[in-house]
């Protein structure tokens, strides 16, 4: 069996096409990135390399800090949106008593599919100053208005929630497709030990989705770190870059300033958090059987 | 397994559409290199347009030259569809590819520039100018300038703009010099029985009166950069007349007692609400239409407005001279406007196989510009002296601005004029934290000094 | 359910919640098309929410009239379904390698893909042009389609990773015992498990590439038989200025056909897959 899925043409012949396109398109470009970082260029001349000065101005700069503040915010708050949400309307979906779970299903896609500018635009227009929310404050008689977006501190998380609510669909989707894959026998069974329905979501389903809540995990933290539409759209970074991101940081240098190493630099830095979130996310959700291989690789190391 | 051979069938015919469909795009490619010799060598004779055009004509052979500019709203496609009509006279044999500008800060011109794709003709901004130049991605068109009787037609005030800091023209001009002007709502002020205000302390009774009515004051349009920084300049003019572009040039500094007097104004007027609460996150068109529905009764923006404006307010709208700290540095900074004119216009990308041709149609596209803008947009202050009438009268507002430039000793610059691209970043984010309330006008001050150490 | 707990007053709140959370998924679906419908000052000032009247449908004829609508759309389409087959593809294969056979070096490969899913595109795009320059695609659509398949290359083999480590071993080695080669158990066990996992991708790669902006922009906009829908919104934004209602219809037209798409045929290719059938044959 081990030699069975061991066979080394067939796993060559498995990830060539996609490590091929990767390397090409994406990872040379990445090392690109990464090597430009460490020099002073401006996208068009040719660049003189001045080490890790880049990244000392980074660490300096005020909206770095600003930027990574507002990172975590974002990432923190879709990821707990989406899980949530997604969950609950996976399961309510999947229970084949629901009425009405087509439509649903549909309906809580649809802002997946409209484009960040169109979803975007409507809640600019839901925000403003003489928007929706603040009118509906105004008609209970409430003072509750705010300058949602205008705020300094706390417009981050109005546009966490704006992209917390449109992708919340695809979670949803991914969760949905997960239960799917989840044979039926499981369900019988806890039926027939007499489990309540929500009993057997919490033992049989949540445990069963761990991978797909893992990807779900990474999705939307790392979403959460790279932000920079959302942004770009709804409050342009302001006010006085307030709302921005580190992606956001990138592209203003490189293309507003024409620092584009500098830009860079902040793209680097971006990259790295995201990995550091990848692995430590692996490394939590690592399952049995890679356990099990780490531990026999550190006994050999042991007996070695 | 009869949905998989479907399937591969599909992406089988798929392939093969694709694969024919590039076929054709890469032979068109080649066409179009071909003929670029040819091109080449009917343009580098440097003969005036007309011989030009003969010559090519002679040959028969089409040319088409790429170019990037703005192409959505009147006052850009106005005067590029005149452009292009007139151009199929003069040179019946040059076809143009219209790129249409992104409005994305440069982002996809640079990155066209840094992978060798520019277009032949490209519409340049001060700071892509600068850029460019480091790269010698765009040419010198000094010879051309003075072949194709450009400079003669541009007007002395307009000098300046076409040439760069380093005495070389690197792009064709076709606005002049421009103004940001203070609009209002004539009707609303005589509606609530206000003078248009000349001090701080009048501004301030206005903006009482006027949020005691539920009406906003200025309307600005926070969301961009430019229109708070001018918002800024409009206050900091009163104090040193060099404005933002003192502080560009390094000739003042942001901690001299002017532009803390400004800062500090700013801050006052938008403690007493003189722009709307989500200014920042405003952008033009919300700004722009609160304006001209009266629900706003002043905007800041550039003379271009004066058309659109016009044609929505007729007699109710007009521009005041900017309100000052008292009535003796009103009548002073009556001289002394914010605004400019930039060094930007049509430039061309010296590594085309037609860089010649482009260049003269470069100038030609330009003249056409000037010519259109004064026809059909009633807007006197381009770059070239046109010889045209407007095809109506001009309207009131620009009457009162003409008949207002001779007086005008001092102007400042636009955010796009500007030269260092650090403070151009700073002062865009900086006065929008003035304008959002959230940040004191000390901190504007230090860190507008951090930022430019 | 032996004992059927009696419906609380909680779970009718909760489905009523589930309904409006519902109708506020669907309301910018109609937004949007009310929008396309007004100019300006009704989008901003006179009547940002309610229904246009007077409709103005000359949106719709000026984004007709700006560009080619069915040319873009024709160029969206194919390089849109290039996209998405080449990545699933791709990905179902390096997916498979990388979580089921066994093999030195398959999490540092996993992970090293996933790399991918974390650089913004504004940093990789001149790098990127250059690499589809350095190929020659320039001109053609390979020059989105390979760019595109990478962006989306990471997210969907971390998907089908996910979706491929949930399925028993006993499988494959079932299918050893009965004698068939590694890609016959392969393509005929294994991928159809993972299949809800290709119709969400499928989904989400299609809408991705759809519409994808920035890349489609410094690649294909400067040729005009090749350029996608996305670029349409060009023609209304003005440096100050901008057509929202012409803009709203533009993104009417690109929207809709993908929303009717997925609402016809996301159910039908769902009910199409029966997976405890697969599981228990």
């Amino acid at each position: 069996m081990k030699k069975y899925m061991g066979n080394k043409l067939a796993i060559f012949l498995f990830i060539l096409p996609a490590l091929a396109i990767f390397l090409i398109f994406d990872f040379i470009p990445i090392l690109q990135v990464f090597a430009y970082s460490f020099t002073q260029w401006n996208g068009l001349t040719t660049p003189t390399f001045t080490g890790l000065e880049n990244y000392f101005r980074l660490f300096q700069d005020r909206v770095f800090v600003t930027s990574n503040k507002n990172q975590l915010i974002f990432a923190i708050l879709i990821t707990v949106y989406q899980m949530l949400f997604a969950t609950i309307f996976a399961i309510t979906i999947s229970d084949a008593k629901m009425k009405g779970r087509k439509f649903l299903r549909v309906a809580y896609f649809i802002p997946v599919i409209l484009s960040v500018t169109v979803v975007c635009q409507l809640w600019s227009a839901i925000l403003s100053g003489q928007g929706l929310l603040n009118k509906l404050f105004e008609a209970f008689g409430s003072d509750y208005t705010q300058n949602w977006l205008g705020d300094r501190y706390k417009a981050i998380y109005v546009i966490a929630f704006v992209n917390a609510w449109q992708w919340m669909g695809y979670q949803f989707a991914l969760i949905v497709a997960g239960i799917k894959s989840i044979s039926t026998d499981y369900y019988e069974a806890a039926r027939i030990d007499g489990c309540t329905n929500a009993g057997a979501h919490r033992h049989i389903t949540i445990p069963l989705l761990a991978e797909t809540y893992k990807f779900c995990l990474v999705i939307s933290l790392t979403g959460g770190i790279k932000a920079f539409t959302e942004m770009n759209i709804l409050t342009g970074g302001g006010p006085n870059k307030s709302t921005y991101t580190l992606t956001y940081m990138m592209y203003n240098a490189a293309f507003k300033k024409s620092e584009y190493g500098y830009g860079l630099a902040a793209a680097t830095v971006m990259v790295l958090e995201c990995m550091i979130v990848m692995l430590v996310i692996n490394f939590i959700f690592r399952d049995k059987d890679q356990r099990k291989e780490e531990e026999r690789s550190r006994r050999k190391r042991h007996a070695d | 397994m009869k949905k998989k051979v479907l399937s591969s069938l599909i992406c089988l015919s798929m392939c093969a559409t694709m694969l024919f469909g590039c076929g054709n795009a890469a032979s068109e490619q080649t066409t179009t290199q071909d003929q670029a010799p040819a091109a080449e060598t009917t343009a580098a004779a440097e003969t005036p347009a007309a011989e030009a055009a003969e010559t090519t004509e002679a040959t028969g052979e089409k040319v088409t030259l790429s170019i990037y500019t703005q192409y959505a709203d009147d006052d850009t496609k106005v005067p590029y569809d005149y452009a292009v009509e007139q151009l199929a006279e003069a040179y019946p044999n040059v076809e143009l590819n219209l790129i249409v500008q992104a409005q994305d800060d440069g982002q996809t011109l640079k990155t066209l520039a840094a992978t060798g794709q520019l277009p032949d003709i490209y519409q340049a901004s001060t700071d892509l100018i600068n850029t460019f130049r480091s790269s010698n991605q765009i040419m010198v068109l000094n010879d051309v300038a003075e072949s194709t009787g450009f400079l003669e037609k541009l007007y002395d005030a307009n000098k300046d703009l076409a040439y760069a800091e380093d005495g070389n023209i690197y792009a064709f001009p076709f606005s002049g010099q421009e103004y940001v002007l203070w609009y209002y709502n004539k009707a609303l002020f005589a509606e609530y029985n206000l003078e248009v205000p000349q001090t701080y302390d009048d501004l301030l009774n206005c903006i009482n009166v006027f949020k005691e009515n539920g009406i906003v004051p200025l309307a600005l349009f926070g969301q961009e950069g430019w229109n708070t920084a001018a918002a800024f300049d409009v206050i900091a003019t009163r104090y040193n007349a060099g404005g933002i572009k003192a502080l560009d040039e390094g000739s003042a500094s942001v901690t001299d007692q002017a532009y803390v007097d400004a800062a500090n104004t700013m801050e006052q007027l938008v403690a007493a609400g003189l722009y709307q609460s989500d200014a920042t996150t405003t952008n033009y068109d919300q700004a722009s239409q609160m304006f001209l529905a009266g629900e706003a009764a002043m905007f800041i923006n550039g003379q271009w407005y004066i058309e659109d404006a016009t044609k929505a307010l007729g007699e109710n709208v007009d521009w005041m001279f900017y309100p000052a700290a008292d009535a003796a540095s009103y009548e002073a900074g009556k001289a002394a406007f914010s605004g400019g004119g930039s060094a930007s216009g049509f430039a061309v990308n010296p590594d085309s196989p037609n860089a010649a041709l482009a260049a003269e149609v470069a100038e030609f596209i330009t003249e056409k510009y000037c010519e259109a803008k004064v026809m059909y947009r009633h807007n006197p202050l381009v770059a070239l002296d046109t010889g045209k009438e407007p095809d109506s009268e001009y309207p009131a507002m620009m009457k009162k601005l003409s008949d207002t430039l001779p007086s005008i000793t001092s102007t400042t610059k636009f955010t796009w004029g500007l030269t260092n691209s650090t403070f151009n970043d700073a002062i865009q984010s900086e006065s929008q934290g003035l304008v959002s309330g959230q940040f004191s006008a000390a901190e504007f001050i230090e860190n507008m000094a951090d930022s430019m150490q | 359910m032996p004992t059927k707990p009696s419906k609380s007053i909680l779970h009718y709140i909760f489905v009523a919640f589930c309904w409006l959370y519902a109708a506020f998924s669907l309301y910018p679906l109609i937004w949007m098309l009310f929008y396309s419908f007004k100019n300006n000052q009704e989008i901003f000032v006179t009547n940002p929410f309610g229904f246009p009247w007077p409709l103005h449908y000359e949106n719709y004829i000026t984004a007709w009239t700006k560009y080619d609508v069915p040319l873009y759309f024709l160029n969206s389409l194919i390089v849109s379904i290039g996209t998405v087959v080449i990545t699933i593809f791709c990905a179902l294969l390096f997916s498979y390698a990388t979580s089921r056979m066994i093999w030195k070096g398959r999490h540092f490969t996993r992970l090293f893909l996933g790399l991918g899913m974390f650089i913004p595109v504004q940093a990789i795009m001149i790098p990127v042009v250059k690499v589809v320059q350095g190929f020659h695609l320039t001109g053609t659509r390979w020059s989105l389609i390979f760019p595109y398949v990478a962006i989306n290359l990471a997210f969907a083999c971390m998907v089908y990773y996910g979706f491929f480590r949930g399925i028993p071993r006993e499988l494959e080695e079932a299918a050893c015992m009965d004698g068939a080669t590694i890609y016959q158990t392969f393509f005929q066990i294994i991928e159809p498990l993972v299949r809800p996992a290709t119709v969400t991708l499928v989904i989400y790669i299609f809408l991705n590439a759809w519409n994808e902006f920035i890349l489609a922009n410094v690649l294909v906009g400067s040729i005009p038989t090749l350029k996608t829908l996305p670029l349409g919104v060009l023609f209304f934004q003005g440096e100050f200025t901008t057509d929202w209602g012409g803009m709203g219809a533009t993104m009417v037209i690109a929207s809709f056909p993908a929303i009717l798409v997925y609402s016809f045929f996301s159910e039908q290719v769902e009910n199409a897959m029966t997976i405890g059938g697969a599981v228990k044959g």
